[in-house]
């Protein structure tokens, strides 16, 4: 199967009290395994809400996501912790590190949770850290590092267990120019590498990056353009 | 819930966790684990070691490790030197005092009383004793708060008990009307068996052990003289052992040999009053009861440290369920670090315990006016309530992690409510 993830009629809304506001009005979509698609719309179009149904972190009110030909609404907690251990990688905005933990640490902490020895996961995060460039930095806590640094390591979390999908939301909305142009050539060279990745930014210029543009406004899917 | 995996993954957090935690937040939790496991310990330890107090001066003050005493159809034992002559011969045997025991009053100020005035008089047990032997094998000269102890050859003198006397006297005691006036030097009138005999009050003894501070202690020929008995049979004979003795063991010899028909042979805890013993399971409930407040106090105290913790990690609990860390491992984390303060805190209260409140405690008692309390925390007890404390620290800090782990993934991550 080509398409790694369907959305079908998909629709989030909150409750406040009696008013109820719809974030998502009946999204459809797919996404391809290898596919780099970018999320754009202005704040408040539903993208980083697009992206945690898609990724597992959310439940849609109504409507459906496949993921893997798997229906999100019949999967356990547990096997939607699973996925999101196993099949998916997290990038956040605010880089989502664990202050108490090393970057190595934070990195190999998922791995660990796989089973992977002591050694064998710091052996991979290490590498994972590497790839990223940040191979002098491993018993750096995130306090000692920069924002492009704890975003980086924030990657390297979520690659070092080579994921099936890479989410990322907003990945440099907090860095600067510089950190957020190396934040994008690597999620370019992971994207090359074969890596499958959605990431939601409001930066036009980053978007292009994808190879698949998603706008989205009100909640609906203004347009879909392919690079 | 307690895969190896989560285990492992809980550890790994837990301890990295509690090694970049702040050391003041972290000293502060293990020392009101501290101060918990010490009001567990010690506030039951104190209650019955105010028993134990009382049982230990019993011992060193009065019955020795084995007391014989006259058998309730007899005034005293019968055919006593043989007796002491036996007990003496058994290795076991380091030391014994043989008394006289009877019951008399004493008068003061008889001979300035007016006839209308109430007689400044009280009943009091009257003890004959050797001087020398009493004092090497209780110490009761050392126990001399006023005056001077008896010597060998003393006559007509008596040694009196501190509760015999209005100013020493703790309390209202039923039949015991403490004599006013009455120092060393004053005379006072002993009547026994109708017989009475001028004396004069050489020391005021201080005994917390009520026997002997309403007890009068005369020296024995003179007490035999005013009792009208001329053969050798005491009423007592307190028998100290040699270090390491049994003295079950040595009871049950005595009682072999025949002893038993000539005398009660009793060991010193079979004749403590059963009142003692009822008073030390009372005290020892009320402790528990006060350490089960602590008990209770302790698992609230980590509850809310834990439940804050968690409540100011919640986005990070959110971010670890968010990338596939599994609840139950979150929760480990929790009651590692749970058990980390418990065991420590229990550690530090153990050596502080062993190392200065006990031997503290022996070396100088707490002065109650009925005892020389002790703290009394046996190894096995102590180590329940250690057991107990973990126990309800582990469950105090599972319960606030659970609720939070628990809450939504988003909303934890977004810090939404």
């Amino acid at each position: 199967m080509n398409n790694f993830i369907e959305v079908k009629d998909l629709v989030k809304s909150f409750k406040d009290g009696s008013v109820v506001t719809s974030v998502l009005k009946g999204i459809n979509l797919t996404v391809a395994r290898g596919e780099f698609v970018a999320i754009m719309g202005r704040s408040g179009a539903g993208k980083s809400t697009l992206l945690y149904q898609i990724s597992l972190l959310d439940e849609p009110t109504s409507g459906h996501v496949h993921i893997n030909g798997e229906e999100s609404h019949e999967m356990t907690e547990r096997e939607k912790m699973f996925f999101r251990l196993s099949e998916f990688g997290y990038v956040f905005q605010d880089y989502a590190l664990l202050p108490e933990l090393t970057a190595l640490e934070n990195v190999a902490l998922p791995l660990l949770m796989q089973g992977a020895s002591h050694a064998a996961a710091e052996e991979k995060a290490a590498a994972a850290l590497a790839q990223v460039g940040l191979a002098g930095r491993l018993s750096n806590l995130p306090s000692q590092l920069s924002g492009g640094e704890q975003q980086r390591v924030s990657i390297s979390r979520a690659i070092a267990h080579k994921p099936a999908i890479l989410f990322a939301d907003e990945p440099t909305a907090n860095l600067d120019r510089e950190s957020s142009d190396r934040v994008i050539e690597i999620f370019k060279k992971l994207h090359a590498d074969g890596q499958t990745i959605i990431m939601v930014t409001h930066e036009e210029e980053y978007a292009h990056a994808a190879d698949r543009i998603l706008k989205l406004d009100d909640g609906q899917i203004l347009s879909d353009t392919r690079l | 819930m307690f895969s190896l995996l989560n285990i492992r993954v809980g550890f790994y957090l837990a301890f990295r966790q509690l090694r970049r935690a702040s050391l003041w937040t972290t000293g502060l939790i293990v020392f009101v684990m501290l101060l918990t496991f010490l009001n567990l310990v010690v506030v039951t330890g104190v209650l019955v070691g105010l028993i134990d107090g009382i049982n230990n001066s019993y011992r060193t003050q009065y019955t020795g490790d084995v007391i014989l005493s006259a058998l309730s159809t007899k005034e005293y034992i019968e055919d006593t030197p043989s007796v002491i002559a036996f007990v003496k011969t058994l290795p076991q045997t380091a030391l014994l005092t043989e008394r006289y025991q009877t019951g008399g009053t004493i008068e003061a100020n008889y001979l300035t009383r007016s006839s209308s005035e109430k007689p400044n008089a009280t009943s009091a047990q009257i003890i004959g004793i050797d001087p020398i032997a009493e004092d090497a094998f209780t110490g009761l000269g050392k126990r001399i708060i006023e005056g001077q102890y008896l010597g060998e050859s003393d006559y007509d003198q008596i040694l009196i008990g501190n509760f015999l006397l209005a100013k020493y006297a703790f309390g209202n005691q039923p039949s015991l009307t403490p004599l006013t006036n009455v120092d060393p030097g004053t005379k006072i009138r002993l009547t026994v068996n109708g017989v009475t005999r001028e004396m004069i009050v050489k020391g005021v003894v201080k005994s917390k052990i009520a026997l002997l501070a309403t007890s009068v202690f005369v020296p024995a020929s003179e007490l035999r003289t005013i009792m009208g008995r001329t053969d050798q049979n005491v009423a007592e004979i307190a028998v100290r052992l040699t270090q390491g003795s049994d003295p079950d063991s040595f009871k049950n010899l005595l009682i072999a040999s025949g002893i038993g028909e000539k005398a009660k042979v009793q060991t010193f805890t079979e004749s403590i009053p059963n009142g003692v013993a009822d008073i030390k399971k009372t005290f020892a409930m009320l402790g528990d009861g006060f350490s089960s407040i602590g008990l209770v106090v302790a698992a609230i105290t980590i509850f809310i440290v834990i439940f804050i913790n968690a409540i100011t990690r919640r986005k990070f609990i959110g971010i670890l369920k968010g990338i596939g860390i599994s609840g139950e491992a979150i929760e480990i984390s929790y009651i590692f670090q749970s058990l980390f303060y418990a065991i420590i805190g229990s550690g530090i209260g153990l050596v502080v315990l062993y190392s200065l409140l006990v031997p503290g405690l022996a070396a100088h008692p707490i002065d109650f006016p009925f005892s020389d309390g002790i703290l009394v925390a046996p190894l096995d007890g102590t180590f329940i309530r250690i057991g107990l404390l973990v126990l309800t620290t582990v469950i105090a800090g599972y319960l606030p992690s659970r609720m939070i782990v628990r809450r939504n993934t988003l909303d934890s991550i977004l810090g939404r409510n």
